[in-house]
């Protein structure tokens, strides 16, 4: 031993992580560096109670394996234990073919106790005494030994009930009189007819015993100092954990509490309420089968004293009927509110029903009408101003946003929208109609017009006059010229000749150049007509231009 | 490590003992004499002297056998030729003065002790290997350090307890293997008399089903034999059956239900009544050989009583101290159209703090050494699988229960090793086997597969495992092995509220 310790010295081994791989080997593959058998000994705890561990067979039987371990031939031992025999009891006599295996899984939760039945059983002088018993009796009324056990059962529980601690103060035991008193549906009627006979018995046993069950029971705790150092006493019980009590608590648990009484409550109640409908319901059917009862009789008096016609009473009254029926809705919502309500007049109750695009276009009207009278509002203010402001902050679009258009008679080349923007303009304006007096307004606004939806309509066009004085001619309506019409040539050559979309020109203008302000000043002070008159001559001017070439946007005129 | 002072033993005392002859007037409890014993000299002590018709009856303890073999002997079975030991006077005083200052002797002297009994197992490598390995081990370092008389026991209690932490703790960390013996063993060591009773108790309330406690467990059997299916059974050990049936010759233990009774009339009527034809909880597992019922203590009790009162009969370290309400019980039977025959069961804490997946296991001794054991083992590291967790199982083992589960381990880890893998970490075994890391190294090593060469350690399948799983594999087809089918358990871990969980009602 000492040898081994010493090479364990010598041999350090590095430690070993168990997250280290190790390699697997076979015999052949290591060297045999280390020839000392005693190193390879196992020195491992084995989880034995040390004073077991030196026990002889143990040991016998763990050297073996270590033997066999290391390559020896040993036979197997095994640790001797007390011997067990077949029982000279017939199995078959006791035990009897019962069992017939299911296709699942047994699943099962019933006790011991409840599988089997009276818990005493009796013994051979039992035996003896109920012999004696049924000889006394006749026939007919004998005691067997279910009933016998029923009873005896029915007497130690009822004692242990209602003498639990009798092992121990040495109460006297119950008698007849108190037994009969307890008497309750654990005993049936049959046995209860033996009780008075067994009783003497069964207290004879008591006595003899010391008035302690008659059946030997397993040793509890009974709170004596004894208990402890008893072998006996087993199966004690954990004592309960202290769960700290504070106020909140109390207040939790009560609220708890409360609030599971209410439940259980509302849901006795509940019960209750359903059991009395069907109560009524059940009276319902019997008054109604009554009443057919009554009319059959009265059918066939009718029909022996031969009296015809006025079958009247026959039948439920139509009037009654329609009482009823007109009583049912009124009651209905009451009653019952998850069922859909059948409207009294007979109308299909879908036809009550709000369509969601009703409620949408009447909810984008109000939006509408909210919109126009803000405008209304707007331009009551503004009346008899004009902002002239160098750079006025975008005023809002005047009523009639599009009635600055124009119709235009020409054909126009087709152009694409150059920007679509959000602002939906009035569209239910028929463009190029428009109210005469407002022909030449001047519009402020601030984003060009959507095109959408007028590629149909007659071709229009305004003027207007954007931020910084920048002056616009809007277009509308142009419809595409007929393809014939296209010299692709044309067409072709220009492909690539227009400005990108996005891209808006800009043109740098000097706000205090002379000749800009002239022409602002112009203008302003320019009256309707001139304003309307100088439209037009852009209009002529653009119009020329347009002839020649594809704009791609509204082009400023200024 | 853990020399095997045999004067914690209580049988063998190191201190000088009163020797002397002895006639059968002076025989008295607590005396030692050589007993005849199958043909052999054994000296055993003498527990419990009864009187019958007149003749003295001696219950004796055979010096390393195990208790399942005491027996009641007559007197002319006692060698009064050879010279008797004496029970110490003050016995108790003696013993703890003893004890106390061989583990103290243990834990800072390295020179053995002179009268030690060499044996296998044993040696200094404790004293060889100075502080550096025992740094490791956090129940190590506050050894008491100075021999201390009986001052001294308190703060071992308190090492004891420490030693068992750190040897739960090995399981993540590395591990100096010469150091997990130490620690285990200095804890084995240090188990049985450190453990006062008070602390036990307290102990078993909240885990665990096994005692240590000597006062528990060494008690005279009370029973003198069993009767339950077809067989009749003598027990090993002590049980606490109601008082009454101790008197009785054959105690009858109806096969279902597991209920007992003193008189064959009442068994017979007991019979008659009796309803059950199989464990009364929900079938687990079933194949064509056997199948496994779980029951909950705190459902079934008066069926797990039963059987721990049974069980009891043949565990020594099972404690009934407190109720079953915390364990859950595996029955294994096999079927026939009689109905479902208990063989064997496991308990199993349905919430273990020291991560034991099983507490007790036991095949009925009429069951024995036909592979049943194995079955037990393997189910319950089944349902260790089942939860993703590594397991092991509730020390003490009984000397049965360490052969049983060694045999267990080593066929698990190298049918693992045989599957043909170049390289495998202790872990990976342990994931795969759901043994606990400790377990699979203490396997490797008992076997004597893991090996220090150039180095590393490295994994040796020996010629003598290998030949072993040869030969085997040639017995099973001869001979169809039962095992544990995985597919055929139908099986959730069961979840418990907080309050069912508890140690309470």
């Amino acid at each position: 031993m000492t040898r081994a310790g010493v090479a364990g010295a010598r041999f350090r081994q590095r430690k070993l992580s168990t997250k280290q791989t190790l390699q697997v080997l076979r015999e052949d593959q290591v060297e045999k560096i280390d020839d000392d058998p005693q190193r390879h000994v196992p020195k491992v705890e084995t989880g034995v109670e040390k004073t077991e561990e030196t026990e002889h067979h143990l040991q016998a039987a763990i050297s073996a394996s270590q033997a066999a371990a290391v390559g020896g031939k040993v036979a197997q031992i095994y640790i001797p234990t007390p011997d067990t025999v077949v029982s000279s009891l017939q199995y078959e006599r006791l035990y009897s073919l019962r069992f017939s295996q299911p296709a699942t899984y047994i699943r099962f939760s019933s006790t011991v106790e409840d599988c089997n039945g009276h818990a005493y059983c009796m013994t051979a002088e039992d035996d003896a005494f109920l012999s004696s018993v049924n000889e006394k009796k006749s026939a007919s009324a004998l005691c067997n030994e279910d009933r016998f056990e029923e009873v005896m059962t029915f007497f130690e529980q009822t004692a242990q009930s209602k003498q639990p601690f009798a092992m121990v103060d040495n109460a006297p035991v119950l008698t007849y009189d108190e037994m009969e008193s307890f008497f309750d549906e654990t005993i049936s009627e049959s046995a209860r007819s033996f009780a008075k006979d067994i009783y003497p018995h069964w207290k004879s046993q008591r006595l003899r015993r010391g008035n302690k069950t008659l059946m030997p029971s397993l040793k509890f705790e009974t709170g004596a100092e004894t208990d402890d150092s008893d072998p006996y006493v087993c199966f004690r019980r954990r004592e309960v954990r202290q769960v700290r009590k504070t106020r909140g608590r109390d207040a939790q648990s009560s609220e708890k509490l409360k609030r599971l009484r209410k439940e259980l409550e509302d849901a006795r109640q509940l019960v209750a309420m359903v059991k009395q409908r069907e109560i009524m319901r059940r009276d319902i059917l019997a008054v109604d089968r009554q009443l057919f009862e009554q009319r059959a009789k009265v059918k066939d008096a009718k029909r022996s004293l031969g009296i015809k016609g006025d079958d009247e009473d026959l039948v439920n009254q139509k009037p009654q009927k329609k009482k009823t029926s007109e009583a049912t809705p009124m009651q209905r919502p009451a009653s019952t509110q998850l069922r859909l309500s059948a409207r009294p007049d007979g109308r299909s109750s879908e036809l009550d029903l709000v369509l969601l695009s009703d409620v949408l276009t009447e909810k984008e009207n109000e939006i509408q009408k909210e919109i126009d009278t803000k405008i209304i509002q707007h331009q009551r203010w503004n009346e008899g101003y004009i902002d002239l402001t160098r750079r006025p902050l975008t005023p809002p679009p005047e009523p009639n946003v599009d009635s600055g258009f124009r119709t235009a008679i020409t054909e126009f080349l087709p152009t694409p929208p150059s920007s679509v923007s959000s602002e939906v303009m009035d569209l239910d304006g028929d463009d190029g109609i428009h109210d005469s007096g407002r022909e030449g307004l001047v519009t402020f606004r601030y984003a060009s017009p959507s095109l959408d939806g007028y590629c149909q309509s007659r071709p229009s066009f305004r003027r207007r006059v954007g931020r910084g004085g920048r002056l616009m001619i809007d277009r509308r309506g142009m419809r595409l010229q007929s393809t014939e019409a296209i010299d692709e040539r044309i067409v072709d050559k220009f492909k690539y000749d227009h400005d990108d979309e996005d891209e808006e020109p800009t043109y740098a203008v000097d706000p205090y150049d002379t000749l800009n302000m002239r022409y602002r000043a112009s203008i302003i002070g320019n009256s309707r007509e001139q304003a309307a008159h100088q439209a037009a001559q852009i209009q002529a001017v653009r119009r020329a231009q347009e002839e020649k070439t594809v704009a791609s946007s509204p082009a400023p005129a200024s | 490590m853990a020399p095997r002072e045999s004067s914690q033993d209580p049988v063998g005392t190191p201190d000088p003992v009163e020797k002397g002859f002895a006639t059968l007037a002076t025989l008295r409890i607590g005396v030692k004499a050589f007993v005849d014993k199958d043909g052999e000299k054994r000296k055993a002590e003498i527990l419990s002297i009864q009187q019958r018709k007149g003749q003295p009856y001696y219950y004796v303890h055979y010096e390393e056998f195990n208790k399942r073999l005491d027996e009641w002997i007559q007197a002319e079975r006692i060698d009064l030729s050879k010279e008797v030991e004496w029970p110490a006077p003050e016995k108790p005083e003696k013993k703890k003065t003893g004890t106390t200052q061989s583990k103290n002797s243990k834990a800072d002297s390295k020179v053995p002790k002179g009268q030690k009994r060499p044996r296998p197992g044993t040696s200094s490598e404790a004293s060889a290997t100075p502080e550096a390995t025992s740094a490791n081990i956090p129940g190590k370092a506050p050894r008491p350090s100075k021999a201390g008389g009986k001052e001294n026991s308190e703060s071992i209690a308190v090492v004891q307890t420490e030693v068992l932490d750190g040897s739960t703790r090995l399981d993540d960390e590395e591990i100096d293997l010469e150091d997990v013996q130490d620690a285990a063993a200095a804890a084995k060591a240090a188990a049985p008399e450190t453990f006062s009773r008070e602390e036990e108790i307290e102990k078993l309330r909240t885990s665990g089903s096994m005692t240590q406690n000597q006062t528990e467990i060494s008690r005279v059997r009370n029973l003198t034999r069993i009767q339950m299916g077809a067989h009749e059974i003598e027990p090993w050990y002590f049980s606490p059956y109601p008082i009454e049936y101790t008197e009785e010759d054959m105690m009858y233990i109806c096969e279902f239900c597991l209920s007992y009774f003193g008189e064959l009339r009442q068994f017979e009527r007991h019979r008659a009544k009796c309803t059950l034809l199989h464990p009364p909880g929900n079938e687990i597992y079933r194949d064509d050989y056997i199948s496994f019922f779980e029951i909950d203590g705190r459902r079934q009790r008066t069926y797990c009583r039963n059987l721990c009162l049974i069980s009891k009969l043949f565990l020594d370290h099972k404690t009934l101290y407190y109720d079953v309400d915390p364990f859950l019980f595996y029955c294994m039977c096999t079927r026939d159209e009689y109905g479902c025959h208990l063989v064997g069961y496991f308990s199993k804490e349905k919430d273990s703090a020291e991560g034991y997946n099983l507490a007790c296991i036991l095949t009925l001794p009429q069951h024995q050494r036909k592979g049943f054991g194995r079955l037990l083992m393997a189910f319950s590291y089944e349902l260790s699988k089942r939860e993703g967790k590594l397991g092991s199982p509730e020390k003490p083992l009984s000397d049965l229960g360490l052969l049983g589960y060694r045999a267990y381990w080593q066929e698990t880890v190298i049918d693992i090793l045989m599957e043909g893998r170049s390289e495998v970490t202790v872990e990976e075994l342990s994931a795969l086997s759901a043994m606990t890391t400790n377990d699979v190294l203490h396997t490797l090593q008992n076997l004597n597969m893991l090996r220090y060469t150039k180095g590393q350690h490295v994994i040796v399948l020996t010629d003598a495992v290998v030949a072993a799983k040869e030969k085997q594999k040639e017995k099973e087809k001869l001979k169809k092995r039962h095992n544990i089918d995985p597919e055929r358990l139908q099986w959730k871990p069961p979840v418990f509220t907080a309050a069912s969980r508890t140690w309470n009602w």
